[in-house]
């Protein structure tokens, strides 16, 4: 059950491919169900994991993953529906799929431990899960903007041009995407911190670790920089275009390090 | 009931008769109930565009077409002879062919051309209100529709501009979306800068600013597009300012160079800018090319794009034609089993007539049989025509040539003595079957 959502995003990722190389309209629409599919699936095993675990599933690494790429697969169902625009589809199911492999070889559901059972890490969770797909698809869009934009620039106006939205589309999204983000993040963390603050007398190592020297918090905290300013430079000094899209792939690549390497081996403090 | 394609294009007439055999002119409905009053056929549709003029027509003998082929000539007051040498006439599949070629854009001056669709929908839109059109017509010209898109969805045929206007408005489209609410500044007051600005203009740009070395002539081009003249020595205001960037000017030296495209870059918060330099010489030195941003193309640019846009349109031609060869083969499906329906139909009506004969003859000697064993005669009857005339009909419909369909019903007609009076409602089933 556990590796039926991974084997739709890949199928969907194929499906996504195909239509974005040969653009057959009825591929298009069978990417679309089967990422749907997918996404379904995925919710019912989330669902299941909640009702025998007594709460959502995401206490652990391999949990966080899987809940943001559920996260990340129905925002993407979202803007693609409300957009109609398909051609991004490529390149997030590729991401849902190479992000997928992790939960899906490693389903544990760890229980949750009594000094987790507060509303507030739920939020920070969640918070910090959406700001990450959120950065995620500014990154997808960064992408595909730094490759129509270098087409368009060496006259060579091919595969990514008849293929892709405009330039001005991609940066749109790219900001918004980057805001919600930040928002989220912004949120995520202060959450975080708050809670920190609350359980501080703990005696459990881990509650004892949290602080800037973490490797999970000092990376968070950088990449909350490096949101703040590709969020103000863009408003104050014209970061928009290119350089943002090349900001957005850069400061997610950091994300990504923080949510996955760091997470699985670095963290003292956010080893639950 | 026949189908037939009568007209005249780009391809057979002159421009000249073209615009002289408009029948849009007068209105369509117009022809199309001149032509009916004639009695020349039953179904019409009539599609008038710049590059042609043609009637679909559903006859009943061969010679509606020389009859429609003179309504071209009356109806426009025009000697016979004139037109008759430019017409063509196509006949049941490939008069299906034809509109199916015509509504992809396979028959256009240009290849691929996206607005014949629309007025082919249009000119079938006015037959149909008029109530012109039945169901031959109908099926045809919804099939022709469905060619149209799956040409354009399916391949690139119409895709990518192929003038050197186009080209540069398919580039600041994919640089900035809709160009509506875009500045554009153009250098130069000539037939090249004028040509452009009519293109940009139709895009809705926001404001077009125009600056030449003589205010008076750049005065006047703004005048023509709505835009504002600009003093040559303002061009750097201008130019912090504008989205697009056309340049035009008869300078031997290049007016833009990359100091002072640079400059204004740092001006306008690094906003992407995009240069169409249409000139020759050039006006934009090469190098401001090179700056972040700035998006340079200059016309042998742009006909380069042209060139390839031309050539992968002529690849995408086999889809193309493909996608009519299975359309004209599901419509030439539909049409024949249509033609030979009714024989069917009456040879069922026959059989079934006989078999009810017979039972009602014998009705007094199955008097005394139980109601059971009377129900198996009736079934067991009813079994045997059924049997006898499953494998004729399936063979029937099975013919594909309509010369052969037309034997057929002949030869049945005459063998069986088939009644002329031909049920509908068995009709349409049998067409569903």
């Amino acid at each position: 059950m556990h590796l039926l959502p991974l084997l739709l995003y890949a199928a969907a990722a194929a499906a996504y491919i195909a239509h974005f190389a040969w653009r057959d309209p009825r591929v298009g629409r069978l990417a679309t169900g089967l990422l749907a599919g997918g996404v379904l699936a995925h919710t019912f095993l989330i669902g299941m994991q909640t009702v025998q675990g007594g709460h959502a599933p995401l206490v652990g690494t391999s949990a966080a993953i899987s809940a943001f790429v559920w996260l990340l697969g129905l925002s993407y169902l979202y803007i693609e529906l409300t957009a109609d625009e398909r051609s991004m589809g490529a390149f997030v199911s590729v991401l849902l799929v190479g992000l997928d492999v992790i939960p899906a070889l490693d389903p544990v559901v760890t229980p949750r431990p009594p000094i987790l059972q507060s509303r507030l890490f739920t939020v920070h969770v969640m918070s910090l899960l959406f700001a990450y797909a959120s950065f995620a698809l500014a990154c997808v869009l960064g992408v595909t903007y730094a490759l129509l934009f270098k087409e368009i620039k060496a006259k060579q106006l091919g595969f990514f041009y008849t293929r892709l939205p405009p330039l001005a589309s991609l940066d749109v999204m790219n900001s918004r995407a980057i805001t919600v983000g930040w928002i989220f993040l912004t949120n995520g963390v202060l959450v975080g911190g708050i809670w920190a603050w609350q359980v501080k007398g703990s005696p459990d190592p881990r509650v004892q670790a949290m602080s800037l020297a973490d490797p999970k918090i000092l990376v968070a905290l950088v990449s909350w920089g490096i949101y703040s300013f590709a969020l103000f430079a863009r408003k104050a000094g014209g970061w928009s275009g290119r350089r943002a899209a090349y900001l957005s792939g850069i400061a997610f690549a950091v994300v990504l390090l923080n949510f996955v390497l760091v997470g699985y081996f670095l963290t003292a403090s956010h080893n639950f | 009931m026949r189908l037939f394609a009568v007209g005249l294009s780009h391809r057979t007439a002159p421009v000249e008769l073209r615009e002289s055999v408009d029948f849009s002119r007068k209105g369509l409905e117009h022809a199309l109930a001149e032509l009916s009053s004639r009695g020349a056929g039953r179904e019409l549709v009539v599609l008038s565009t710049c590059n042609r003029a043609e009637i679909y027509i559903v006859g009943d003998t061969d010679a509606t077409p020389d009859h429609v082929g003179r309504f071209f000539s009356e109806y426009h007051e025009m000697p016979h002879d004139h037109v008759r040498e430019h017409l063509y006439v196509h006949r049941g599949p490939h008069a299906a062919r034809h509109l199916f070629r015509v509504a992809a854009g396979l028959d256009s001056l240009v290849v691929g051309e996206p607005q014949i669709l629309g007025q082919v929908k249009a000119a079938y839109a006015v037959a149909s209100d008029g109530q012109f059109t039945g169901a031959l017509i109908n099926r045809l010209f919804h099939s022709a529709f469905t060619v149209g898109k799956r040409v354009r969805s399916e391949t690139g045929l119409g895709e990518g501009a192929v003038s050197v206007s186009y080209a540069a408005i398919a580039l600041a489209k994919k640089i900035f979306g809709a160009l509506k609410g875009r500045a554009v500044l153009i250098l130069g007051a000539g037939e090249m800068a004028k040509l452009t600005g009519i293109h940009l203009q139709a895009q809705h740009v926001n404001q077009i600013t125009i600056a030449s070395r003589t205010l008076t002539t750049a005065q006047k081009l703004a005048a023509h597009l709505d835009g504002v003249a600009a003093a040559w020595d303002r061009i750097d205001q201008a130019l912090s300012a504008a989205d697009i960037v056309v340049t035009a000017t008869g300078a031997s030296e290049p007016v833009l160079t990359r100091a002072r495209v640079g400059d204004a870059m740092r001006h306008r918060q690094n906003r992407p800018l995009f240069v169409i330099d249409i000139a020759v010489p050039r006006d934009v030195d090469p190098a401001v090319g090179q700056l972040d941003q700035v998006f340079l193309y200059n016309i042998d640019d742009l006909r380069t794009i042209v060139q390839e846009n031309l050539a992968r349109r002529g690849a995408e031609l086999a889809r193309a034609e493909a996608i009519v060869d299975q359309e004209v083969a599901k419509y030439t499906a539909w049409m024949q089993s249509r033609e030979i329906v009714p024989t069917v139909v009456a040879l069922r009506h026959r059989f079934e007539a006989i078999r009810r004969a017979e039972l009602e003859r014998l009705d007094s000697k199955l008097a005394g049989l139980p109601p059971d064993a009377r129900a198996r005669v009736d079934e067991v009857t009813r079994l045997i025509v059924e049997k006898l005339l499953l494998t004729p009909i399936e063979q029937l419909k099975a013919v594909s040539d309509e010369a052969m369909i037309v034997a057929y019903a002949d030869a049945l007609n005459r063998l069986f003595s088939l009644a002329e009076d031909k049920n509908r409602g068995d009709v349409e089933s049998e067409v569903s079957s």
